[in-house]
């Protein structure tokens, strides 16, 4: 790195938030001084507690962070917010809103807010999610609230990256609880039930409560809390859990040991790649395969693995 | 229609005969003369045909669905006499810095031979504020620092308020009204000869659209609405508490059948909380009344205000068991629509708000506010103000728009078009239902998705020219800005003047009152049974302003965020 | 996917002062998104501290302010605001009713670009994407 980034640097370190702020523009648009900032910051790693939300749309998530984000105000902590939705897969452009309820926090110091565009990756949290969780952690903050919109696979990516897993519910949201993707079960470290003052809302609670017990690992702890958003009713609850959930986790920071999330994404880049290459190459090699596939002389794994092995190393030139 | 009285059976089947043949011949000749067309929707979406006749009036009932004004099905007007026995109240809106630029307005338009008054405050009061908690820039520009009950008392002075009228352009919490009563006892005038209307109540079209208006949390304004309207019905029985709003959606996007929609399921649901409150529908539906806007669309406006007017009489009667007829009137005021005037060569905008006051006359308002030509361009001067007063008064006097009631009543078009309106209107009413009223509705941004699909809709024709807009997308002209009028600000000394004389009243006034006046109003808010209002009353006597009982009930109930959907 | 940016232009879409009206706004924005850009979009009434920590935080390249009544003689303060923050390289529209001589003075203050009611969705795309690309060029370095 020259001399004016490492200045950069250091003040990214110091806790700058216009060098935080630039360095995650880097970090997102994949410029090449992007490793090198993120080689640099690996030795401060680990000190922010990592907090993801997630939730079907409605379940008024975003209003629970925004008051989430006051009791940890009030706890002194610094806060750095990463705030994610999706990109239009059309256009490639997106609106990102979610600063639109955390209206009370605008103006305070001690929070920064960063709204990310999913930019096409296609399970809801751009690629550089974790990185910029990891550049938030490096300068500073004491909690980083990820806070992404439950489609897709988001959850599970949001799990990869998060220390603790929350996930938002509201009661009676698209049928019945049974609707809700096990998944959801596995991946959560609590379970909060917004809108406790809808009638729905014990019922739900009582619902999931019953759910847990058929995950695989019944014996890890999920608490089940009953918030309403808009009053503040539980949020202090909820933060006391994310705190015990900290303190006694039942497994240790995934995102710092992120190979696996890596081999995800890696498997899932090549998939793409070589249906791209499939359905866009033109060559007698190929064409041969799709013969024999449409005959019926080979099976679809086969020719699978044939197409594979054809594409030489020139061809993949993107 | 006269019935037809056939003296035998092949003279019925021979006229019958030639009515086809006849539609058949016009229609083969139209279209050789014409070719292929493109279906014409208006902006509620409903197809429009070229010509109307007898036969898209398949129902005939006149007493069913037209009757006479003054009766249900109240379609012709809610008055027998309309326009003939009381022309509509031209209320031009006021509103320029300081108090007493206002009074002096004020009585020159009084003079001018007005009857009604319309007050509209300072930005900064519309969001809550006294005029030494905002930016000085901002303060004045587009209506009057009212902050205390001296200003009030400043505002109407030598008023007669048993004779005016007034509007007041006052959100919820309405502390305006509660300073206007205070001066009313100053000046020795019963509550109970005080007329008008609070124009800005409808806290739910605020939180929908127009968010300037919107001061407090939802359920806050729930409680503070009801507690004017008890309030109001009991102690100031002339007074409209409430003005249901269609501006503000039409003004978002909504389309013409959607606003009307939107804006009766938002009576139909204030009139269920004050139900639901314990009043009496008998006493309270008397007292609503209706604000909307007039766009261009000069047939399909004046069939909106019919078929909702048709509605509302029907509704009242069905959902809340009235039969008073009286409790059946539609009243509205309505204002020519910003929205369709342009920027460019704004002179134009003399021809389009004088469409927009024709459809509003003839769609049988009460009351009718035309926006000066210069509206997009700044606050509306003095002498566009002039002119669309003027305009007023041709249609009335020179084009004899008010001397026949409802003369658009029985037109094939008017008539099709006033049912196929009703009938948008009522799937609108229908939805909202469905959403479990209006207030639910609004909390989960189902109504405000409507309304931006539909301004983007709209957006879109213009954009493709589909929807012209002469001088912005066709007939556009060169133009000299030097050509465009020079708006007046207030000077900058009156307004520091302002400030600095709210701050000495604020250091004169007696402590001790404010923080008692201060408690109870608290108290009255923390506890159910109170009554805000009267509380407010009492508070502006004792001297806080405005500024200081708004913040007091945000606190207390709430500070308003309206949802935006991004 | 190859239509996605490399950089997309980032523009905040903001109200400062007490107009709350966002038709105009939610117009604007979905232009932008159409175009390919990422618009964060705020809640109306907003401290000029605030708009200019969220340009900070959000690294925009665009500030796009939708003003109705005389809210936009508060934007000056805001250029100041930002050239003291050291962002004087975003690039400021103002959008809404603005009299013409009060345009003369924003453009003297540093604003950019004022757009009228009747504006249209390619100049408004073209320009933003124009001015953007300013930003970057003139942007301090890490």
């Amino acid at each position: 790195m020259s001399g004016a980034e490492n200045n950069g640097l250091s003040r990214l370190l110091s806790g700058e938030p216009a060098a935080l702020a630039h360095a995650i523009s880097i970090v997102d648009n994949e410029l090449p001084v992007a490793k090198d900032i993120l080689s640099a910051i690996q030795p401060y790693l680990g000190k922010a507690l990592v907090v993801g939300f997630t939730g079907p749309p409605g379940a008024g998530k975003s209003t629970l962070v925004n008051r989430f984000i006051g009791d940890m105000r009030r706890q002194d902590k610094h806060v750095g917010v990463v705030a994610v939705d999706p990109s239009s897969p059309i256009t490639g452009g997106a609106v990102l809103g979610d600063r639109i309820r955390m209206s009370e926090h605008t103006a305070d110091a001690g929070v920064f807010v960063r709204s990310l565009a999913s930019r096409g990756h296609l399970g809801g949290l751009s690629v550089s999610a974790a990185r910029i969780v990891d550049l938030m952690d490096a300068a500073g903050h004491d909690v980083i609230i990820l806070e992404t919109v439950g489609t897709g696979q988001s959850e599970v990516e949001m799990a990869e990256i998060a220390d603790v897993r929350i996930v938002v519910l509201a009661p009676g949201l698209g049928d019945d609880v049974q609707a809700i993707k096990a998944g959801i079960l596995e991946i959560a470290d609590i379970l909060v039930v917004n809108k406790s003052d809808l009638p729905l809302a014990k019922q739900t609670a009582r619902q999931l409560k019953g759910m847990l017990v058929l995950r695989a690992a019944p014996e890890r702890e999920v608490p089940v809390i009953e918030t309403n958003a808009l009053d503040g009713a539980g949020v202090s609850d909820l933060s006391e859990a994310v705190m015990n959930q900290h303190t006694q986790m039942y497994r240790p920071s995934c995102r710092l040991n992120s190979q696996s999330r890596y081999r995800r994404l890696l498997a899932q880049a090549t998939g793409r790649l070589a249906e791209k290459l499939v359905q866009q190459q033109e060559n007698a090699d190929l064409d041969a395969v799709l013969e024999a596939l449409t005959n019926a002389e080979i099976c679809l794994d086969k020719a699978a693995c044939r197409a594979l092995l054809m594409f030489k190393s020139d061809s993949l030139n993107d | 229609m006269g019935e037809i009285k056939p003296e035998k059976i092949s003279d019925v089947s021979e006229q019958v005969e030639d009515t086809n043949a006849a539609t058949e011949r016009w229609q083969i000749e139209y279209k050789t003369q014409l070719g292929a067309e493109q279906a014409i929707h208006n902006r509620s979406g409903i197809e429009i045909k070229a010509l109307y006749t007898p036969q898209d009036r398949s129902d005939t009932a006149y007493l069913e669905k037209l009757g006479f004004p003054g009766q249900p099905p109240m379609t012709r007007g809610i008055y027998p006499t309309m326009h003939r026995g009381r022309t509509w109240s031209q209320r031009q809106l006021i509103g320029l810095g300081t108090p007493e630029h206002f009074n002096a307005r004020v009585k020159n338009m009084l003079k001018a031979g007005a009857s009604a008054l319309s007050l509209i405050p300072c930005n900064s009061v519309y969001r809550g504020y006294d005029c030494d908690q905002v930016e000085p820039e901002l303060l004045g520009t587009c209506g009057t620092v009212v902050n205390t009950v001296e200003d009030m008392d400043t505002c109407l002075r030598d008023i007669p308020l048993d004779k005016v009228s007034v509007a007041l352009n006052d959100p919820l919490p309405f502390t305006m009204l509660a300073q206007m009563l205070a001066v009313a006892d100053n000046q020795g005038v019963s509550w109970s000869k005080i007329t008008g209307t609070s124009n800005q109540s409808d806290y739910i079209s605020h939180f929908v659209a127009n968010h300037m208006f919107y001061r407090l949390s939802l359920p806050g304004s729930r409680r503070v609405l009801l507690d004017a309207i008890e309030f109001c019905t009991d102690e100031v029985p002339s007074w409209n508490p409430l003005s249901v709003v269609g501006q503000h959606m039409q003004q978002a996007g909504a389309t013409p059948a959607e606003a009307m929609g939107l804006t009766l399921s938002t009576a139909l649901q204030y009139a269920k909380d004050c139900q639901v409150r314990g009043m009496d529908p008998n006493k309270f539906l008397a007292r609503f009344t209706f604000f909307f806007d007039i766009s261009i669309n000069l047939f399909e406006e004046i069939a909106k205000f019919r078929a909702g007017r048709r509605l509302w009489a029907r509704l009242v009667k069905e959902r809340f068991g009235v039969t008073d007829e009286r409790l059946m009137r539609f009243k509205f005021h309505a204002q020519t629509s910003g929205c369709d005037l342009t920027r460019q060569q704004p002179l134009n905008n003399i021809a389009r708000v004088t469409v927009q006051a024709m459809a509003g006359i003839f769609g049988g308002l009460q009351s009718l506010h035309t926006d000066g030509y210069d509206e997009v361009l700044s606050t509306p001067g003095e002498g566009a103000a002039k002119i669309a007063v003027a305009t007023q008064n041709i249609l009335k006097h020179e084009a004899h728009l008010c001397d026949v009631i409802d003369p658009l009543g029985g037109s094939y078009y008017v008539e099709s078009l006033t049912d196929e309106m009703e009938e948008e209107i009522l799937k609108v009413i229908h939805k909202i239902d469905d959403q479990g009223g209006m207030y639910s509705a609004v909390e989960n941004g189902f109504v405000q998705a409507m309304i931006g699909d539909s301004a983007i809709s709209f957006q879109e024709q213009v954009e493709s020219g589909e929807q012209v807009v002469v001088g912005v997308n066709a007939y556009q002209e060169q133009e000299d800005a030097s050509a465009r009028p020079v708006l007046e600000r207030p000077d900058t000394g009156i307004m520091q003047e302002q400030v600095s004389s709210l701050r000495k009243k604020k250091a004169e006034r007696s402590q001790v009152s404010v923080d008692r006046a201060t408690k109870a109003l608290r108290e009255t808010t923390q506890s159910e049974k109170g009554n805000i209002l009267a509380a407010e009353i009492e508070a502006v006597r004792a001297g806080l302003t405005q500024g200081e009982i708004i913040a007091v009930l945000r606190e207390e109930l709430g500070f308003g965020h309206p949802l935006i959907v991004a | 996917m190859s239509k996605l940016r490399r950089n997309p232009p980032r523009v905040l879409v903001t109200k400062i002062g007490l107009d709350g009206h966002d038709r105009g706004s939610r117009i604007v924005a979905s232009y932008l998104r159409d175009a390919g850009m990422e618009v964060i979009y705020t809640n109306p009434w907003q401290e000029i501290v605030s708009v200019v920590k969220m340009a900070l935080e959000e690294d925009v390249d665009v500030i796009g302010i939708s003003s109705l009544a005389t809210d936009h003689l508060l934007v000056p303060k805001l250029m100041q605001a930002l050239e003291n923050a050291g962002l004087a390289h975003i690039r400021v529209i103002v959008g809404g009713i603005v009299p013409d001589l009060d345009e003369v003075e924003l453009k003297k203050a540093g604003v950019s670009r004022v757009f009228h009611p009747g504006s249209s969705r390619e100049d408004i795309v073209a320009t933003v994407d124009q001015l953007a690309a300013q930003a970057l060029q003139a942007r301090p370095t890490f």
